[in-house]
């Protein structure tokens, strides 16, 4: 393997990571109102935060587990659809979430 | 959209089964929104082509499947034998190539009346586990080496996948070897019989089936070269297999239960009680061994799972002959 390839993985890696935690918030962010899954993902890719269903389905599937969503299948233009939304727990861990989301942003452009 | 349902079947079959359908019913009206909105950018339905190249970018069913398992069991020795992908899939076929082991070593000690002792098993059930998991890791190996080509589609989506040229390559260089040694073996008893060729040779009864085999593994390689020049002929490789491994159970059959001796002592050579033990176990090692149950049913395996490829490729044959085009039946 050439060293560019090792270091293009090893961006991809940490990108990835940077990125895991980013999403989860993004996808909280977006479910303060109700959304099916195709519609949060295309308004995440609007967003420039685009998600593949591979790993925005088993997210979403993770987070309702964890009790911070909650899910309803409904018939919506003539298909059945799942629609998330954030649950009570999911808005005040959203809440507290964010605060620290802004606070270490703010850290790191105080570092950067 | 029988492309889709078929995707979506070969992904359920990696899934959970507790969540399963869950899963897929989501994943379904997923991939239908993205569907329906390609197609009305494109203002005409997909051709069986596009929806293939769609799901070949959404990626292959066992790699979608994995991103939803929980329960990424794994088998490792501080590095990867066998990846969550394919573990599930081991399983099952160690589950059961054990039990029909088992069945079969219990049949054959009964048969021969010799009592059942654990030790009998210990040697079959250790090969059919290391067989298993050498051949196991080797596919994890090409998984990983090679990430991108789907390597087990499922029936419906096989006919839209080219075959590689690489692997028409390796089947043409492994049947070419066979060819070699089978073809060399009347003149060269010794790559069969090794030393004992001096005191042995191949019967007459050989003969029957000699010349059915080497055109079974000659179509073998014909097969291969078709497809490497027309890896696009998808509809060979089903077709021709099934009708080769469907000829080869008659021919195998008649070797294994029809023919009494495949193995006698060569011209010359004085009978004796250790010569005739000799004549056996190499007749024993032949019909049993190289040549025997194990290749009748592999065969028939074959010919029954390659029977099932080929209907996808019928049926289009069918839609083409009445006139329609691949798209009508979305």
């Amino acid at each position: 393997m050439s060293p560019g390839n090792t270091n293009h993985d090893l961006f991809e890696n940490l990108r990835l990571e940077l990125r895991r935690g980013s999403l989860i918030l993004a996808v909280m962010a977006s479910l303060q109102t109700e959304q099916y899954g195709y519609t949060l993902r295309k308004a995440l890719t609007d967003h420039g935060m685009p998600i593949d269903e591979g790993t925005l389905y088993p997210l979403l599937r993770r987070l309702e587990t964890q009790g911070l969503l909650v899910s309803e299948w409904r018939e919506e233009e003539k298909r059945n659809k799942r629609f998330y939304r954030l649950s009570e727990d999911g808005k005040t861990i959203f809440k507290q979430l964010l605060a620290e989301w802004k606070s270490m942003n703010s850290s790191l452009n105080g570092i950067l | 959209m029988d492309i889709l349902e078929s995707y979506l079947r070969a992904v359920k079959r990696c899934l959970p089964r507790a969540q399963s359908d869950d899963i897929i019913k989501e994943l379904s009206d997923d991939l239908r929104s993205q569907i329906d909105e390609q197609q009305a950018a494109l203002g005409r339905p997909f051709s069986d082509k596009e929806m293939m190249a769609f799901f070949k970018r959404h990626g292959d069913p066992m790699t979608v499947a994995r991103r939803y398992r929980q329960d990424h069991h794994s088998l490792s020795l501080g590095w990867e034998l066998i990846g969550p992908e394919l573990f599930p899939t081991y399983l099952m076929f160690l589950g059961f190539n054990l039990t029909l082991t088992i069945a079969s070593v219990v049949v054959v000690l009964l048969l021969i009346h010799v009592p059942i002792t654990g030790q009998a098993f210990v040697v079959p059930v250790l090969a059919q586990i290391i067989c298993l998991t050498v051949v196991f890791t080797i596919l994890n190996l090409i998984r990983r080496k090679f990430p991108q080509p789907w390597y087990y589609p499922p029936a419906e989506l096989a006919p839209m996948l080219p075959i590689s040229r690489w692997y028409s390559l390796a089947g043409l260089i492994m049947w070419g070897m066979v060819a070699i040694w089978w073809i060399a073996l009347p003149h060269f008893p010794r790559l069969i019989l090794g030393p004992g060729a001096a005191v042995l040779k191949l019967a007459s009864t050989w003969h029957r089936f000699y010349v059915p085999m080497l055109l079974l593994v000659l179509a073998s390689i014909s097969q291969r070269i078709l497809n490497l020049v027309h890896p696009t002929w998808t509809w060979v490789v089903p077709v021709m297999r099934m009708l080769i491994n469907a000829a080869a159970v008659p021919i195998l059959y008649v070797l294994m239960f029809k023919s009494p001796t495949l193995v006698v002592l060569a011209d010359g050579i004085q009978s004796t009680p250790h010569y005739e033990q000799l004549v056996e176990n190499f007749n024993g090692m032949i019909r049993w061994g190289i040549l025997g149950p194990w290749l009748w049913m592999y065969a028939g395996i074959s010919a029954i799972v390659y029977a099932w490829y080929s209907i996808p490729h019928l049926r289009r044959l069918i839609r083409r002959t009445r006139g329609e085009s691949p798209a009508a039946s979305f």
